[in-house]
């Protein structure tokens, strides 16, 4: 071939970089964040950290989950520990997210010192990070999260939700301890940016902060947290919005289940009952990671091991 | 001493006012001793820059400021306080320079109106009355009266054509003979005609009232105007008696599809028009039959309740109104007690949601007249915004909420008296300083205390840059009452009605949501005709707040654009000082059809920015600090 004529890529460019935010403790700590391009642009920037995957424990055993979700966990779900152990053993997670939903007042309403229990027991049987999820009620999550920052101040947490109605609290117990937080905003690029100056204000440092943007399954609106996330991030890397440069992270898990088409159902059109919910979680965070987010909160391992593989394809 | 102090002639336009000064003195000096006011928001420390003149002719010694630009500098634009007389000079000071003059005059002193705003008009009252003298009838003289009246006047004046009403007639003839056939003629003259409308024995020249009437959807406020002086001798304020059916334009276009909802809304606005006739009558001491016009400034949907007319198809797309000019309407027949022959008129219109009051706005600020990019800011409950200039004017309502007219807020008021109009806080712990309107204990906020207090709380980290108080300062003022959070501006003992006067946080949401959609809409027009906030070159604030604003403190919050300072004037009520004009000047109501026949107005419900922009504004100062680079903001405990 004699032609000449090369494509040139057409590239954006960038002025802004996401933080780079080390999450736990030293050994298995893991660095999110960091990257100068859009999603998996490696070929305008550079992606140093490959997205991560959290994957999820729960603090009580799930009472309202498909049984393709429960199958995999059967021998654990009474047992916070042993499920962490078992994600990280068995199916290589990166990261442990405990999700309190023991501690929902309109459901077991277990106390904070249960709660804080219950985490320190988890934090320090594992190594990896551990990412811990209240119930976003405001004054419950103050009175569990703040004793849960203080009793594992000889770890690095990660703490969440830390949202505008409650951010004062959790958040200085959470800097006083060396804990990380997750600022939670409901799907607007204002709001999160607002939440983000209040806790910058607070004296929170920028590298203990990572963003909740709030996400939804596919069917319930992702398409608009799908722009919010692309709006943050354009804003991170081509307006160089220093309040908007942290990583991001999608709590994607429990939106993708609790959907109906996730759950049981006699319609065949809707395919295999095994398979749907795993797909649609799969899906939801997929698509979510490829907006911009830097650590996906996910369930089942199969869901988990499609994720992870598409990241290494495309990072 | 080689010569002695050499004397030079300064004059000052557009006023023409010469005074006699040394070499070396200053202009600003100088211009005080000759009584002319030119504005010096620093008291002549070179600082403010508001004291601009334009050196027409002669020389001064005066450096280029950091006020002025370089081709202003070279156009002769100079800094007052900065300048010295070194020969005969004649100086321009120009509207900027004189706005708030004209504003304390007008609304405050309620003095002279011999230094406006709007300029290139003539002292021309639609109603002039005249004195005539008519030979009795005779046996060889037998003509009726009123065809000897109308004869008369075809005699002494140019006017060809006259009319009368009729509804004069029944006391004419007695009205006639009482002074042997010395009369005083009312004359309304509208659009080229002239009309005789009514008539008194004897010489009446000098009483000759008019009526304003700024009707609001929270508050209405009226002035009475004596008409053979050309000034403003009363006034009063009400909150618009439609309130209790709805505190929105749209609930109370809501009202109207029940039955008789029309009919009732229509007699509240009428009743508050005839409640403020009342006290300005009783206050000024002139007699109801004195008054003899009536001009209304309002929005769309405050003239459509006035006059009866359904309001329906305002509310929904596409948003067409039934009328926006309307004829002289027989004040009497809507209900106003006025005599039969008062005509009432109503400023015009532009869209469902610009309304009469914003056209009178611009009319009275002149900047139609005007070559710079202007931003006109009705702090109101409509929010309307106008942004052009002498060629263009957009215009939009940003529906700010009742707010800055301390409705919707707990212990919000009118700025009347009683009402704190500012509040001082030293630091985070002191105790605040009120300044009540009229000086008595406070029996609430209004509308330049809220703000004031907003900026005060924000800037010693008592709230939030959400609007959240920060309860963790301890401070004995703040304190959880029965709406949530609250700050006590005063405590029961000090207070005018023997009740806590607080603000909560409650109220404060709804400023920064009022605060916002002001922002927002703003900030939609300006981007609307692609220029940017820093592309405004005179911001002119209109509202209702006590006798000023404070700048600093509106900006400080996010409810003005960070703009160097000198480019902001703040008019007090615009709608009123338009419609003022327009009662003292045929020629000025001729502008407001032309001024409502150039504005283009923008659907702020239509538009995608907006919505986006709003809850970026919905933060203290703003989301984006970079839009308020001269605002800082401290870490907070």
């Amino acid at each position: 071939m004699n032609d000449n004529a090369v494509f040139e890529l057409p590239k954006q460019s960038y002025n802004g970089q996401i933080r780079a935010v080390t999450l736990g403790s030293e050994g298995k700590a893991v660095t999110v964040g960091g990257e100068s391009c859009y999603p998996f642009h490696c070929f305008e920037g550079a992606l140093p950290h490959a997205p991560r995957i959290a994957m999820e424990v729960y603090d009580t055993p799930p009472t309202d989950w498909p049984d393709a979700a429960l199958a995999p966990f059967s021998d654990v779900l009474s047992d916070p520990l042993a499920w962490a152990r078992k994600c990280i053993t068995n199916y290589g997670a990166e990261m442990i997210c405990l999700q309190l939903a023991g501690t929902d007042l309109n459901g077991a309403d277990a106390s904070a010192e249960q709660a804080a229990g219950i985490v320190k027991n988890v934090a320090c049987g594992i190594d990896v990070p551990l990412i811990v999820w209240g119930t976003a009620n405001h004054e419950k999550d103050t009175e569990v999260l703040r004793l849960v920052c203080q009793t594992c101040q000889d770890r690095k947490l990660i703490v969440g939700p830390v949202e505008e109605g409650d951010y004062k609290k959790i958040a200085a117990a959470a800097i006083s301890y060396g804990h990380t937080i997750v600022a939670s905003s409901s799907i607007d690029i204002n709001l999160a940016k607002q939440l983000n100056i209040l806790l910058s204000n607070l004296g929170v440092p920028d590298n203990q902060l990572v963003l909740d943007p709030t996400v939804s399954g596919i069917g319930y609106g992702i398409e608009y947290c799908y722009s919010v996330i692309e709006r943050i991030r354009m804003a991170a890397l081509t307006q160089q919005d220093e309040k908007l440069s942290c990583p991001i992270i999608l709590n994607i898990a429990r939106e993708a289940w609790k959907s109906k088409e996730a759950g049981p159902s006699d319609d065949i059109k809707l395919g295999e009952a095994t398979k749907r919910g795993i797909l649609l979680e799969a899906m939801a965070a997929w698509v979510l990671l490829m907006a911009g987010g830097d650590v996906a909160i996910m369930r089942h391992p199969n869901a988990v091991s499609l994720v992870r593989d598409m990241i290494g394809e495309m990072s | 001493m080689t010569e002695q102090t050499k004397k030079y002639k300064v004059v000052f336009m557009p006023d023409g006012i010469e005074t006699i000064v040394a070499e070396g003195t200053n202009l600003l000096d100088a211009a005080i001793a000759a009584e002319v006011h030119i504005n010096a928001g620093c008291g002549g420390t070179g600082a403010c820059g508001t004291c601009s003149v334009l050196i027409k002719t002669g020389l001064v010694d005066s450096p280029k400021t950091t006020s002025i630009s370089n081709s202003d500098y070279q156009n002769g634009l100079r800094q007052a306080c900065k300048s010295r007389v070194m020969s005969d000079v004649v100086v321009e000071i120009p509207a900027s320079s004189r706005l708030e003059t004209a504003v304390l005059k007008k609304e405050i002193q309620n003095s002279h109106n011999d230094d406006l705003l709007c300029s290139g008009w003539h002292f021309s009252p639609p109603i002039e009355k005249r004195l005539l003298e008519i030979s009795p009838p005779s046996l060889q003289d037998n003509t009726n009266d009123m065809a000897r009246l109308l004869r008369h006047m075809d005699d002494s004046q140019t006017h060809p054509e006259i009319k009368a009403d009729l509804h004069f007639a029944k006391k004419l003839a007695a009205t006639a003979r009482h002074d042997n056939w010395r009369v005083t003629a009312t004359l309304l003259k509208f659009d080229e005609h002239t009309r005789i409308i009514n008539i008194e024995s004897g010489d009446m020249r000098t009483t000759n009232y008019a009526l304003v009437f700024d009707i609001g959807t929270t508050a209405v406020r009226g002035q009475l105007l004596d008409l053979s002086q050309g000034q403003a001798i009363a006034q009063a304020t009400e909150y618009n008696k439609q309130i209790s059916f709805g505190a929105d334009v749209i609930a109370r276009i809501t009202q109207c599809g029940r039955p008789g909802g029309l009919e009732k809304l229509q007699k509240a606005v009428v009743d508050t028009l005839n409640t403020l006739i009342e006290q300005m009558l009783a206050s000024s001491k002139v007699a109801r039959s004195g008054i003899n016009h009536i001009v209304v400034t309002a929005n769309t949907v405050m003239v459509h309740l006035l006059l009866a007319l359904d309001p329906q198809f305002l509310r929904t797309s596409p948003y067409v109104p039934t009328l926006s000019s309307t004829p002289l309407v027989k004040a009497y027949t809507l209900g106003i007690e006025v005599e039969e022959h008062v005509r009432l008129y109503c400023v015009p219109s532009v869209a469902s949601y610009i309304g009469g009051d914003i056209v009178s706005g611009i009319v009275g600020s002149g900047i139609h007249q005007r070559q710079p990019l202007t931003l006109y800011i009705d702090i109101g409950t409509n929010g309307e915004i106008v942004f052009g200039n002498s060629e263009w004017l957009m215009t939009a309502a940003a529906s700010a909420g009742p707010t800055f007219e301390g409705g919707g807020i707990q212990c919000g008021m009118l700025a009347t008296n009683g009402a704190i109009e500012d509040i001082h806080l030293e630091n985070d712990k002191t105790e605040p300083v009120l300044k009540v309107i009229g000086g008595d204990p406070p029996l609430g906020i209004c509308g330049s205390g809220i703000i004031n207090l907003a900026a005060s709380l924000l800037k010693h980290g008592l709230i939030t840059q959400a609007g959240r108080f920060n309860m963790e300062n301890g401070h004995h003022r703040l304190r959880i009452g029965e709406n949530g959070a609250e700050y006590v501006l005063a405590f029961d003992a000090q207070s005018g009605n023997g009740k806590d006067i607080v603000f909560s946080e409650i109220d404060m949401l709804n400023l920064i949501r009022s605060k916002a959609a002001l922002y927002a809409g703003y900030h939609t027009l300006v981007s609307s005709v692609d220029k940017k906030m820093t592309d405004i070159e005179q911001v002119v604030i209109s509202g209702t707040f006590g006798n000023h604003l404070n700048i600093e403190n509106a900006i400080a919050i996010g409810l003005l654009p960070d703009l160097p300072r000198h480019k902001f004037s703040f008019i007090g009520n615009g709608a009123l000082l338009g419609a003022r004009l327009i009662a003292f000047s045929n020629d000025v109501r001729n502008q407001s059809s032309i001024v409502a026949s150039m504005m283009t107005s923008l659907e702020l419900s239509e538009n995608a920015d907006f919505m986006s922009s709003y809850t970026a504004a919905m933060f203290l100062p703003h989301t984006e600090a970079a839009l308020f680079p001269s605002v800082k903001i401290g870490n907070l405990p």
